[in-house]
């Protein structure tokens, strides 16, 4: 198709006179502190067509930027190769300095000697400074073989993917619908509402969550430009951004709403509730809360066993059937929230010990109780009750058990600290007669009216101890004919270190935060995840909602534990990133595809087959000298650059525009310039 | 001014894919984290565009070890890894055939926040690099390293 | 001065403002930027380097200024203070007064000749105080605009400058202007202010020399700093022992300061290791109450800090007093052990909170919350958004946070106002 819509990129078209300018950044010390900028400037003026070489405290700065405009306007330079901080930092804010002087935005180069000179060699001043020397020198024998190129355009359909129907998908849905693109929302469950609605009471205002949920639901319901696809997946993914092409595979509802209350009420089958924690049994045809979102209960596929169900003299056998729907997105938000941490068997007595469970599943037991029921678990009575804070959060290398995967979760869960004073604050006012001990390392109640509560628990009777975070409390039963089933022992350092047996009747463990399983999705988009196993922003603080992936960006707790309203924002913040990308209805690209040099190709197709990208290089017939032949050509928009093509033809034929062998060749020379040249530039 | 011994050292040249290696590199920048200076990294989009010959042509030039950094066989660049370990041992085939030292090209997998695996393997090719000498040396040389 | 229609005003040019000022004007939206200092970048632009990354905090603000200085969406109004608010029918009429910087800035070339030349020294604000600039000049040397300022509290009126001045940008002549927006919706991002030095009288600050606050480190850390390095001001020697006293100004009610201020515990962890870094035999204690690092990244951070040998103590610092020497010595009951000691430091830094700007806030009248930041009645369903329809508010001018927040609930409100815009508004901005 488009052989033309591309430049050759062959070196230097003749006669162009190449002028470079060298600009070597002190990054406010950062650089100049170990590499001598001064030094390194001065030798590499004196490589061929270096016109102009100079430093700054800060070419990133707007008078840093304006002096390389000045000299490619006053001076004629027309290849710039700035050493400075990595890319990723500011290759495109040089970018638009060059393009804002008239050059060519694809005739710079940009040399990274911070994070992978100075600030890695600090004990080296002068290796630093040869190393920035040659690796500039191999930036300006790059530069001199750079060419003019055009970023490449492609329609983005006004379009976006939602992918998870929680609070902070539902949230970036109809921000992103309210801009005039359409979504489509995809949710794994049969139900909307994700995990806000298992909460009873949400901080700091004690609103309800299934109110606050069931307000934005009915606004993304009627909302004209959303459709939501329950029970569904995705399945397969292709394409780039503006264009993903994305397979979702449905399971059907099954049932009907003429008939749903009867065959719920009619059917026997039982199975584990996982929206109260697996304290209670639920059918498998169900529904979560009275109110939830879609109303049409749901059959639960994975755990219906098959047999039929007798509704009305009729036996009815329910049949899931898979759809499979293909869509087209400009881009996607990953919303797919969190999982409580699981403790693992023995892990503070959990699932060894009956009275032992978690702060969520002590939430659903509250919310099982009736309106003046008083405290029980298992029939007992509880008199005493300990929430104890950290489980599964800020956990230390070689102290704690790693989980299957080897790793301990030393980050910080965020939520935990104020959910369990806001328990504490609950079970006061509900049960005044409770004993509550908190057992913390430090109280985190960072947030906006979270403050109150813990002071609101501290004046209510609730017993505090601190322990150290090498000397996790210990969970016990207690011997046969104690007043009590539990025994925790914890070092309480708000009593100087004294040992505490403290008897309890139930144990709740604030649970931090694990990531949701989202190995499928994290390979089929190519997105990246932290230490902490988390989705991986690209930078927390130049772009902290969008993963390095372009046209994907992420909502919520996919990304980190987040208590709901930093979770609201972050979605919200999401759809300005996906209205700012799809608003203009096109995404521009980087060209660095590959390029084929036809009077080099020779047909054989050695590219094609090495080639990774559906449809990114076909051999097609030319007419040459009257004969037909077959030659390379590349769709740009297909090609991600990867060079796979480039490593298998044997002609030298095919390249990747802007990271051409001959440009890799020409560094590798500049690098290893033999021990008299660099001496010669040196004098 | 570089001093003599200096700018004698073995060069070390590191191709790290934008996504793992390079990224690896910056985050060991941002810890500050010390390694040897003979080590110039240059950002790759994939290794596999490197056909077998480069790499011989570098050692050639005076490259006198070469580490490819990549995302490895757990990232999600799944045809990366399968492309960029054919090239490996292709490239190990051609460099026998001209008595170098297959130990001066290594394949790592480096993630964007490997930071110690990234020293570990600079480290021990410096080593490596302290031992077996220069490349130059053992192209010149072709018959001692036979011996 | 003509008057301005626009759709969305922001106040504030701190990195809220910016983030979200961009992240409209990347919508297609008119956006007017409105900062009442000389230059945008707010406290950021103050900042070493920032955690958890120790990226250098000037690499991170200085693109995002010159974007905001070149998007073709966006017009930057500094050096104005906001007059007067009233609802119109198109949004809000937005009554905004340019102060004089006696200084034309469209000819003004930022050569800083002037500023070589003014015989006048004073303390500069920029750098806390601790260093010094001229009545006139460019704010600091990454200043958006690049454009001089006189300040005519402090000139002598000698006309040095103006002789200087190539461009002839000089003018003292210069009156204040003002002028009307109409805005179809308000962004606050009007930031917050470092709880005063002196705020606790037992600690001392402002009265002992060798007690700082800690944007007086970031200035001693930054390389853009007025000395370079780390060192007391009572007597220019390079401390030994340094301690930072947590929650100094924040969740103390005798201060009516209940709130946590989110950001000490990391901003003293982070500067205890780039101290460690600048001076590697200087012994550096904490004294805190609760750890806070609560963020992404941050645990890891405060375990790399105890793994470099920085000490925690928890403790409460009662007072804090003098030696002979200028030394701080610290009271302070450790919690742990049941006693209350007096350790001597060369330098102490009171881990100081945020309280809210003032000035904008009370011209739009906003609610306000308990804590005196901009009320949000809904933060569990609108996160964003004020009491008031069509107003929304960004960053630090809604509570305590850090950057990383800022700039999150800075595109959080960029979405809602812009939602509010297209809903509000019968034409479409943009097909």
């Amino acid at each position: 198709m488009p052989e033309n819509s591309v430049p050759e990129n062959n070196p230097a078209s003749a006669g162009e006179e190449i002028r470079v300018g060298v600009y070597t950044c002190h990054c406010g010390g950062n650089i100049s502190h170990v590499v001598q900028c001064e030094q390194v400037a001065k030798l590499l003026g004196k490589l061929p067509d270096v016109v102009v070489t100079r430093t700054d405290p800060s070419f990133c700065s707007d008078t840093g930027q304006a002096i390389i405009e000045q000299d490619i306007k006053e001076l004629g330079i027309n290849r710039v190769v700035i050493g400075a901080c990595a890319p990723s930092l500011h290759e495109q804010t040089f970018r638009g300095a060059v393009t804002r002087a008239g050059l060519n935005p694809y005739l710079y180069q940009h040399v990274g000697i911070r994070e992978q000179d100075s600030w890695v060699h600090s004990s080296d001043h002068e290796g630093a400074t040869e190393k920035a020397v040659r690796l500039m020198a191999a930036g300006v024998a790059k530069a001199r073989l750079l060419t003019p190129l055009a970023p490449i355009r492609l329609s983005a359909e006004k379009q976006a993917l939602v992918i998870g129907g929680g609070v902070a998908g539902l949230r970036s849905a109809l921000d992103i619908a309210r801009q005039g693109i359409r979504v489509t929302l995809v949710e794994k469950s049969p139900f909307l509402g994700g995990r806000m609605g298992q909460l009873e009471s949400v901080f700091p205002l004690d609103e309800d969550p299934r109110q606050l949920l069931h307000d934005l639901i009915q606004e993304l319901a009627a909302h004209p430009g959303i459709t939501v696809l329950t029970q569904a997946e995705v399945t397969a993914v292709f394409g780039y951004v503006g264009n993903f092409n994305v397979q979702v595979t449905q399971h059907a509802r099954g049932i009907n709403d003429d008939i749903a209350e009867a065959l719920m009420a009619a059917c026997t089958q039982e199975t584990t509730d996982e929206f109260n924690y697996g304290l209670t049994r639920r059918k498998v045809i169900y529904r979560p809360y009275p109110g939830c979102y879609p109303a049409t209960p749901a059959v639960d596929w994975e755990h219906y066993n098959g047999e039929p169900i007798h509704v009305n003299g009729e036996s009815i056998v329910l049949k899931d059937e898979l759809q499979t729907y293909e869509l087209t997105a400009g881009a996607v938000v990953l919303a797919t929230g969190f999982n409580p941490y699981e403790p693992h068997q023995g892990e503070y007595g959990y699932s060894e010990i009956p009275q032992v469970i978690t702060l969520p599943q002590l939430i659903r037991h509250l919310a099982l109780l009736k309106d003046g029921d008083e405290l029980t678990w298992n029939s007992s009575p509880v008199r005493d009750i300990a929430l104890i804070h950290c489980v599964g959060s800020r956990e230390l290398d070689g102290v704690h058990e790693p989980q299957a995967d080897g790793q301990v979760n030393n980050y910080c869960s965020r939520v935990c600290c104020t959910a369990s004073l806001h328990m504490a604050v609950e079970l006061r006012q509900r049960f005044p007669k409770l004993n509550l001990y908190e057992l913390y390392q430090d109280i985190r109640t960072y947030g906006r009216g979270h403050e109150e509560i813990y002071r609101h628990a501290q004046s209510s009777m609730v017993r505090f101890l601190r322990y150290h975070g090498d000397e996790r409390p210990e969970v016990i039963a207690a011997p046969d004919g104690d007043t009590h089933p539990v025994l925790v022992r914890v070092k309480d350092y708000l009593t100087y270190g004294e040992e505490m047996e403290v008897p309890v009747d139930l144990v709740a463990l604030a649970v931090g935060m694990m990531p949701r399983q989202v190995d499928d999705l994290v390979n089929m988009f190519k997105v990246a995840r932290g230490a902490d196993r988390f989705l991986l922003e690209a930078h927390p603080k130049l772009r902290p909602v969008e993963m390095a992936v372009r046209g994907i960006v992420l909502a919520g707790t996919a990304q980190g534990p987040m208590n709901l309203q930093e979770s609201l924002s972050a979605a919200s913040a999401a759809a300005a990133k996906v209205a700012a990308l799809l608003g203009q209805g096109w995404v521009e690209l980087p060209p660095f595809v590959a390029h084929v040099n036809l009077t080099k190709c020779n047909g054989a197709g050695a590219c094609v087959k090495a080639c990774r990208e559906d449809g990114a290089i076909t051999l097609q017939t030319f007419i040459e000298d009257g004969h037909e032949v077959q030659r390379a050509v590349v769709t740009p928009a297909n090609c991600t650059g990867c060079g796979a093509c480039v490593g298998a033809c044997p002609n030298r034929a095919i390249d990747v525009q802007a990271w051409t062998l001959a440009q890799y060749e020409a560094m590798v020379d500049a690098i290893a310039m033999e021990y008299p040249a660099f001496v010669e530039i040196y004098r | 001014m570089p001093s003599n011994e200096r700018t004698k050292q073995p060069k070390i040249l590191i191709l790290a894919t934008l996504a793992g290696g390079y990224a690896g590199a910056d985050s060991t920048g941002q810890v500050h984290a010390d390694y040897p200076a003979n080590t110039y990294i240059l950002p790759v989009m994939c290794p596999a565009m490197f056909p077998p010959e480069f790499f011989v042509r570098a050692f050639e030039r005076g490259i006198d070890g070469i580490i490819i950094m990549y995302s490895g066989t757990d990232s999600p660049y799944k045809v990366e890894a399968d492309g960029t370990a054919d090239l490996v041992n292709r490239t190990y085939a051609l460099m026998k055939t001209r008595c170098i030292d297959i130990r001066r090209l290594r394949l790592a997998a480096i993630c964007t926040v490997c930071v110690k695996p990234f020293l570990k393997e600079v480290n021990q090719m410096a080593d490596l690099l302290k031992g077996i000498g220069f490349v130059k040396d053992e192209i010149a040389a072709p018959a001692s390293a036979l011996a | 001065m003509e008057n301005l229609q626009v759709d969305a005003l922001v106040v504030g040019g701190g990195i809220a403002g910016m983030q979200a000022a961009l992240d409209l004007a990347d919508q297609g939206f008119k956006v007017v930027l409105v900062e009442r200092e000389p230059s945008i970048g707010g406290k950021m632009i103050t900042l070493s380097k920032v955690f958890p990354t120790l990226d250098c905090c000037s690499c991170i603000t200085t693109p995002k200024m010159s974007s905001v200085a070149h998007h073709p969406n966006i017009q930057l109004l500094t050096y104005c203070e906001l007059q007067s608010v009233t609802e119109a029918a198109e949004g809000f009429r937005v009554g905004v007064m340019q102060k004089p910087r006696y200084v034309d800035a469209s000819k003004c070339t930022g050569c800083r000749n002037c500023e070589y030349e003014c015989p006048i020294t004073v303390p500069s604000p920029f750098d806390r105080g601790l260093g010094a600039y001229r009545a006139i000049r460019v704010p600091f040397s990454t200043a958006v605009p690049q454009a001089a300022v006189l300040d005519m509290e402090n000139c002598i009126l000698c006309g040095k400058c103006e002789k200087i001045c190539a461009a002839n940008a000089v003018d003292f002549t210069q009156q204040p202007e003002t002028f009307d927006i109409h805005a179809a919706t308000l962004i606050m991002a009007s930031g917050f202010e470092l709880t005063p030095l002196n705020a606790k009288k037992e600690y001392g600050g402002g009265a002992l020399r060798n007690v700082i606050d800690p944007l007086m480190m970031e200035r001693f850390l930054a390389p853009t700093g007025p000395y370079g390095r780390v060192l007391r001001p009572g007597d220019g020697k390079e401390p030994t022992s340094i301690a930072y006293v947590q929650c100094a100004g924040s969740r103390d009610t005798t201060l009516g300061v209940e709130y946590c201020s989110r950001v000490c515990c990391m901003y003293a962890i982070k500067q205890a290791m780039l101290i460690s870094g600048a001076l590697p035999l200087a012994e550096i204690t904490i004294y805190y109450m609760d750890i806070r690092t609560f963020g992404k990244g941050y645990e890891q951070f405060y375990q790399n800090a105890q793994a470099m040998g920085v000490e925690f103590v928890r403790g409460k610092v009662a007072s804090i007093r003098e030696d002979a020497e200028q030394n701080p010595v610290v009271k302070v009951e450790l919690t742990e052990e049941s006693r209350t000691v007096e350790r001597t430091h060369d330098l102490v830094v009171l881990s100081l909170g945020m309280l809210p700007a003032t000035g904008s806030n009370e011209i739009l009248g906003l609610p306000l919350g308990t804590d005196k930041f901009i009320a949000v009645p809904a933060p569990n369903a609108s996160p964003c958004a004020t009491a008031q329809p069509g107003v929304f508010v960004a960053g630090t001018a809604m509570g305590p946070m850090d950057i990383v927040d800022s700039i999150v609930t800075a595109s959080a409100a960029a979405a809602a106002a812009s939602a509010y815009i297209r809903e509000h508004q019968k034409e479409a901005v943009y097909a």
